[in-house]
């Protein structure tokens, strides 16, 4: 393999890599076991979210609805376990409300034909006004069943519940984008929707898997979050969005160049907590953390738009 | 090559600065829910500059109104083994699992208007229910206990919500007095945008018919104080009374142009500085807590602020 195309495939990801040595060297306390879990607790509310996006753009959708359905899904969650519904049967109507909207999106898309930067934007904000019905504007709160905080705050060993589910999933989602006959035919969707389809790929199916399974990501995240916080807040993920995309961006810059995949999602979703984790570490005050933050996405999102534009130009 | 050795030597420096900035003897983190409201910024301010007055280093943090955010800021700077912490506007039952972690890793945590938690040393707070029944009275008092008043709520903040709660009690004690309107902020993060929206709709729906108009804080205040000028009133047409204080308030209150009558002034500088203090009494010179403050909460007095006394508060 040439250097330029070995700098294409893995250079984000041996950016991450001297980040994560810079701070093992300079940050204190940084490379502590706990610390450690701590940035894997963190990152899986924003990988899981991101993960289901990139499963949207896969399928070449974009889904901006994301973190607006997972804070209804939570005040969804939160409003029934507040009403003393138990847990699971609260968390069930969380994951079918995240997966709802996700169809929704889907038949919005496919059927509708609206296309999914608008339809994503309707539903994104329809969920965000019956998150506000829901609550009127005041967050669900209380001290809740511990096997359900269990899920978000309760360890194993040392090691925290959520991060083992999370890389579960993420594992999940790595074979079924990649392994799976289902991935395949989604990502052939995406890459050349009229060749798929001539290739008898039923394309209007793989782009309402890739929405649902977005809604789904979402759901869960709103599982995770809820039962972390111990309440459920209208807005609660509103800060995903941005990072979300950005996570999904950067995953794009690297192992598949200009494409939306699990594994580079994952790690630009890790990217982006070590540095906020590493920023507190370093004793940085929180405009140096918004602004790091501004950096990468700008930086994140002209390369792989550069990426973007030279795959466009081989074609 | 050499531009490869000169970038290492850089970040080498850059970094060695970093962690020498981190070996200091007292580290303080400051949290602050929402830097956007003045209150919180005043106070995180102060916090961080009485700090360092002290010699310590003090990390300020900024949460965005993330409940999120916070919850990973108070994580990492758990893992940073901060010496202290202080919080401004915090929420213990969201942040429970953090406080607790705090309390295990034996790093003292002093919260200000954030509400008693167990794993806390105290709350430094105004005493809400005193300032509410001020506030409320005042105004009334301004329109001689009879006519239409409008009214801002916030429910999501526990302070914000007594006070209303307590407005409710005044109200209910003097009926000649009727709530024309009522708006309540649901969206903290673009809480500036939601307080105008409704009351602007109040103002337009009530136009004429109310002679005074309450607001849970003075952020609110400011807001509704516009409206009414630009609805084309005059000072002494309209009541307009909130509570929190700060000088663009005072400012006002004394401007002949604006509408703002009073508002009861929290001491939010004098309370960091407590904040201070008692920690650095309980966590470097080793006083017991129950020995500086008996229950979960250190009151500070207030002042209700009008154009009697205004002059002693400006500057």
């Amino acid at each position: 393999m040439r250097l330029k195309s070995f700098i294409e495939i893995y250079g984000t990801f041996l950016a991450g890599i001297a980040l994560f040595v810079f701070l093992l060297i300079f940050a204190r306390n940084f490379a502590s076991t706990a610390n450690l879990l701590n940035v894997l607790k963190q990152v899986s509310f924003l990988s899981i979210l991101a993960i289901g996006f990139t499963f949207a753009l896969i399928a070449a959708e974009l889904d901006l609805s994301f973190a607006n359905v997972c804070s209804l899904s939570a005040v969804v969650i939160g409003s029934l376990i507040s009403r003393d519904i138990a847990w699971p049967l609260a968390v069930a109507a969380g994951l079918a409300m995240g997966t709802g909207a996700g169809l929704l999106n889907g038949f919005l898309v496919t059927v509708l034909k609206v296309p999914s930067l608008i339809s994503t934007l309707g539903t994104s904000s329809v969920a965000n006004g019956v998150a506000f019905m829901i609550t009127g504007g005041v967050a669900f709160v209380g001290r809740w069943d511990k096997d359900f905080l269990f899920i978000g705050r309760g360890k194993l060993g040392p090691v925290p519940v959520l991060v083992i589910i999370t890389l579960v999933l993420i594992a999940i989602a790595f074979v079924l984008s990649t392994q799976t006959r289902t991935g395949v035919h989604m990502q052939a969707t995406g890459e050349n929707e009229e060749a798929a389809n001539r290739s008898g790929i039923n394309t209007r199916n793989c782009k309402i898997l890739g929405l649902a399974l977005s809604g789904l990501a979402a759901g869960l995240t709103a599982v995770f979050l809820v039962a972390n916080l111990s309440s459920a807040a209208p807005q609660m993920a509103g800060d995903f969005l941005l990072n979300g995309i950005a996570a999904t961006l950067l995953g794009m810059t690297m192992f598949t160049p200009a494409k939306p995949n699990v594994l580079g999602t994952f790690v630009g979703a890790l990217i982006i907590v070590i540095l906020s984790n590493g920023l507190v570490l370093l004793g940085a005050q929180y405009y140096i953390q918004d602004i790091m933050l501004g950096i990468i996405i700008v930086v994140s999102v002209a390369v792989s738009a550069s990426v973007l534009k030279r795959a466009a130009f081989a074609l | 090559m050499n531009k490869f050795k000169t970038i290492a030597a850089a970040i080498g420096v850059a970094g060695m600065a970093m962690a020498a900035g981190q070996a200091q003897a007292f580290d303080l983190g400051v949290v602050a829910f929402q830097m956007s409201a003045e209150t919180q910024a005043r106070c995180a301010k102060t916090v961080g500059a009485e700090a360092e007055k002290l010699g310590w280093t003090a990390q300020v943090l900024n949460s965005n109104g993330s409940l999120e955010t916070h919850a990973s800021q108070l994580d990492n700077l758990i893992q940073k083994k901060v010496s202290g912490l202080i919080l401004c506007m915090s929420k213990p039952v969201q942040f429970d699992g953090q406080f607790e972690a705090a309390k295990k890793a034996g790093i003292p945590v002093i919260t200000i208007s954030s509400g008693a938690s167990p794993h806390t040393l105290f709350d430094v707070t105004p005493n809400e229910y005193i300032m509410a029944a001020e506030s409320a009275i005042y105004l009334l008092g301004t329109i001689n206990f009879e006519g239409n008043v409008l009214v801002q709520r916030f429910e999501s903040n526990t302070g914000a919500r007594i006070r209303g709660e307590v407005l409710d009690v005044v109200l209910k004690e003097n009926p000649a007095v009727k709530v024309v309107g009522s708006h309540s902020m649901a969206r903290t993060k673009s809480w500036m945008d939601d307080v105008r929206n409704g009351m602007s709709a109040l103002i337009l729906q009530n136009a004429g018919n109310f002679k005074g108009v309450w607001a849970s804080f003075d952020g609110q205040a400011l807001i509704i104080d516009d409206l009414l000028r630009e609805g084309g009133l005059k000072k002494g047409d309209v009541s307009l009374v909130s509570i929190d204080g700060g000088q663009e308030v005072y400012r006002r209150i004394k401007d002949p142009e604006s509408l703002m009558t009073a508002t009861v002034a929290i001491p939010f500088e004098d309370m960091a500085k407590s904040a201070v203090t008692m920690m650095k009494k309980i966590a470097v010179d080793g006083v017991a807590k129950t020995d500086l403050v008996p229950g979960p909460y250190l009151f500070t007095p207030a002042t209700l602020v009008d154009k009697s006394n205004v002059d002693k508060f400006l500057k």
